[in-house]
């Protein structure tokens, strides 16, 4: 069985999210002052506006108030507002993805605590603390060597009386400026490694946004400080903290994948009203096979995300041999990341000196689609971890969790 | 073969390094940070540069300028875009027109404008061609429409001519005081058959400057737009005939080919060779001092082979820049400036993205400059690399295989 079609669902939340992003999105993020890279604040109204259509609940069972969304109806959402606004749809690719992981490792307790409020609140929304500012987590020298990114984390957990005390500083957290709620990874005394849910107003929690003059990030992103941070007793995550095995969410790639269809639906927009040489621009052949090119590369590109979508919607596809023994998601990445950078390069030239400026959105493509280029240790590191893979190399399991 | 270069060429490559070492680089990252695109500026730096004689540097020996060979300028155009490439492209700019004078202007002419824009430290030239709907088609104008390309008008009455439209996208407008500026003399042929260059002063009755254009890079040099209403320039201004703008500014290929536009094509070049340059050191000191799992990022493997690319692609134009301005200097006229400015795109792209992709998300957040360079590069997409300043060059090809 081999099957493409999307089901009537997943093809009418696409139409649905489109739909808003024409009518709400887009006005509010093409604004001119908008474009420039270092000045850009959320748009908060369209993230409301965002939760109401339940995209922020998305993956929620129906049960909990959402609407049991697969990994491949996540990301196809995620593409369609990053055609839009690349922070919406980074914000909401963050809380929309946690919020079907956390919830469902909850207690019934937990639960009760949280879900109303999540539910209930449009601006509730989710953060990973993970990495740490010292730990060196690029592949790089470590390349087939077990090294220090297998060494633990310094964030600790002790407990003190019928609650637990953390300390620790965590880095390049999304959405660290508004979450309401952060799954906290943690060296958590008498268990091992675990995650702590940590309420935004825990005492000793404290949030540092990170500079947005650069914006070598998309959406929020801050630093978390967690200085004898008091929680409650039944604040500790049920599982493992999650291991990134390559295999995981490609919601990031289509992200990626938005930037180069809004910068690709910008440039075929303006190859067919611009005139030069006596006709409009696509006619022309140097134009025509440059737009091309960056629809194959959409096309290809997608086809990799979706793939990997579907992959972690079925990790049993691996063990029947219907997928490629490959680490998907990391495999995605790489060719989104290089191929949506060279579409958006190409789109931007489409428009002459016009893809330059500040006040015109190609720059910002540009910028948004380099960002996804060299995020976290770049492609040159991702590849390194697809080869250890091809190669079957087995990084040394991080201590197992105690049993509870 | 020789590739030494003479003790003057030395002296100017010498004197430009320590300029801009001591000086633009100390301003450089301040000035791209500031918002405001008509703030960026700085007159200092300028009056600086032009009492070392980068400002005036082109202008023949004969009407009091320094007289430089080709060689030269392109070494100074690197060293100084090392260090800033838009404060490199704002001097150069002024020889590329200092050319344009020497070649095309007459006597009378250049006696009135080479005068003041010698003795002047902030008398800046730029040249007008490109208008709202004329870009590519003023540089690849269609043969058989009359219609396509500029549009600003001329009209002559008595001894003036009388201008009226607009321009965009135009080098140092809002700083410059002497502008070329082609507008249509007639409208009944195609662009290349009916325009007409004209000197046009920054103080003209009925000329102004609009918007300063917020470049993504490049942010120092000054891009505006320029209006002109009911604008009186005296016939005495008319560069070379009536008509013949396009003979002159050497796009046909026939008459002057080494002012204006070809100048241009090594110009852009010999500033990519700059930035390469700069990238290449940033990348080679940060892949030395950094570490990673306590070793230094150099010892690995893929850092090595993104180094080896960056300072190969890097020499690879250098030696096709030197050799282009060599030929310059020999009167050589073929299409491998233009070659030269199309892979200047190339190299300069790749070169900064890949210092990047050597300094990582963190070494960028450390150090700024990385993420300077490549919206400074991307400048050369429309500038220097586009499918239509390929085709030019092809057809320039064709022209002289014929």
């Amino acid at each position: 069985m081999y099957d493409l079609r999307l089901s009537a669902e997943q093809i009418e939340i696409r139409d649905t999210v489109r739909d808003f992003v024409a009518q709400e999105v887009k006005p509010a993020a093409l604004d001119a002052q908008r474009l420039d890279a270092c000045d850009r604040r959320l748009l908060a109204g369209v993230l409301d506006k965002a939760s109401q259509l339940g995209l922020r609940t998305l993956a929620l069972p129906e049960e909990l108030g959402g609407a049991d969304a697969d990994t491949l109806t996540l990301c196809i959402v995620t593409e369609e507002l990053a055609v839009g606004d690349v922070d919406v749809a980074a914000v909401l690719a963050e809380t929309s993805g946690l919020a079907g992981v956390l919830f469902s490792r909850m207690t019934a307790e937990q639960r009760d605590r949280l879900l109303p409020q999540f539910v209930t609140d449009d601006r509730y929304h989710l953060a990973r603390a993970v990495h740490e500012p010292e730990a060196d987590t690029a592949l790089g020298i470590h390349y087939h060597r077990p090294g220090a990114i297998e060494a633990g984390r310094k964030t600790t957990a002790a407990r003190s009386g019928d609650g637990w005390i953390v300390n620790g500083v965590k880095r390049c957290v999304a959405n660290a400026p508004i979450a309401k709620l952060f799954a906290v990874e943690a060296d958590i005394e008498g268990h091992g490694p675990g995650t702590l849910l940590v309420p935004r107003d825990a005492p000793g929690l404290t949030v540092r946004e990170h500079d947005t003059g650069l914006r070598w990030y998309h959406g929020a992103c801050g630093e978390v400080t967690l200085d004898d941070c008091r929680v409650p007793a039944d604040s500790l995550l049920r599982g493992p903290p999650t291991v990134a095995n390559g295999r995981g969410s490609p919601q990031l790639q289509s992200l990626n994948l938005g930037i180069g269809r809004a910068a690709y639906e910008a440039a075929l927009d303006y190859a067919d009203l611009r005139v030069q040489g006596g006709r409009r621009i696509i006619e022309h052949q140097a134009i025509g096979t440059k737009l091309a090119e960056i629809a194959i590369k959409l096309e290809v590109a997608r086809n990799a995300v979706w793939k990997a979508a579907f992959a972690c919607d079925h990790p049993d596809g691996y063990a029947d041999r219907s997928l490629a023994d490959l680490p998907l998601q990391t495999v995605a990445e790489v060719f989104t990341a290089e191929a949506i950078f060279e579409a958006a390069k190409d789109a931007a030239e489409c428009f002459g000196a016009m893809g330059v400026m500040r006040d015109m959105p190609l720059q910002k493509y540009v910028h948004d689609a380099r960002i996804c280029l060299h995020s976290g240790h770049g492609t040159g590191d991702a590849k390194l971890r697809i080869a250890e893979a091809l190669a079957g190399y087995r990084r040394p399991a991080a201590p197992a969790i105690a049993a509870e | 073969m020789d590739f030494s270069l003479s003790n003057e060429q030395r002296a100017w490559q010498m004197t430009a390094r320590k300029f801009a070492e001591e000086e633009i680089r100390p301003i450089s990252l301040a000035r791209d940070a500031i918002s405001d695109p008509r703030e960026t500026f700085d007159w200092e730096i300028i009056k600086k540069g032009s009492k070392l004689g980068f400002r005036t540097m082109a202008v023949p020996k004969e009407w009091g300028g320094q007289g430089t060979d080709f060689v030269s300028q392109a070494l100074v155009m690197a060293e100084l875009a090392k260090a800033d490439s838009a404060i490199s492209k704002t001097f150069s700019q002024c020889w590329k027109w200092s050319h344009l004078i020497a070649a095309s202007c007459t006597d009378e002419q250049k006696a009135r404008f080479l005068k003041p824009f010698l003795e002047d430290d902030t008398f800046l030239l730029g040249k007008g061609i490109s208008e709202p709907s004329a870009g590519s088609d003023n540089r690849l104008p269609p043969a058989d429409d009359v219609k396509a390309g500029l549009k600003l008008k001329a009209e002559r009455r008595g001894d003036e001519w009388i201008l009226n439209g607009e321009k965009c996208f135009i080098a140092n407008a809002s700083v410059g005081k002497l502008f070329f500026i082609d507008a249509r003399t007639n409208a009944n042929v195609p662009v290349k058959d009916g325009t007409t260059m004209f000197l046009v002063p920054r103080d003209t009755p009925g000329f102004r400057i609009g918007k300063v254009f917020n470049k993504s890079g490049w942010r120092f040099y000054q891009n505006g737009e320029m209006i002109f209403e009911d604008a009186r320039v005296p016939h005495a201004n008319v560069v070379g005939e009536v008509n013949g703008a396009a003979r002159k500014s050497g796009s046909r290929g026939g008459g002057d080919t080494t002012g204006g536009d070809l100048f241009g094509d090594l110009e852009l070049a010999a500033n990519a060779l700059g930035v390469c340059d700069d990238a290449c050191a940033l990348a080679l000191a940060h892949a030395r001092s950094h570490n990673q799992g306590g070793q230094l990022l150099f010892e690995q493997q893929i850092i090595q082979l993104k180094l080896n690319r960056m300072h190969m692609l890097t020499e690879a134009l250098r030696s096709l820049v030197m050799r282009v301005a060599w030929e310059h200097d020999h009167k050589l006229h073929t299409a491998n400036p233009g070659l030269a400015m199309n892979f200047s795109t190339d190299v300069i792209q790749e070169v900064t993205e890949l210092n990047m992709d050597v300094h990582g998300a963190d070494g960028c957040t450390i150090n700024p400059r990385v993420e300077k360079l490549v919206r400074d590069s991307i400048i050369w997409s429309h500038l220097a690399g586009d499918t239509v300043q390929r085709m030019k060059v092809a057809r320039r090809l064709a022209r002289s295989a014929a």
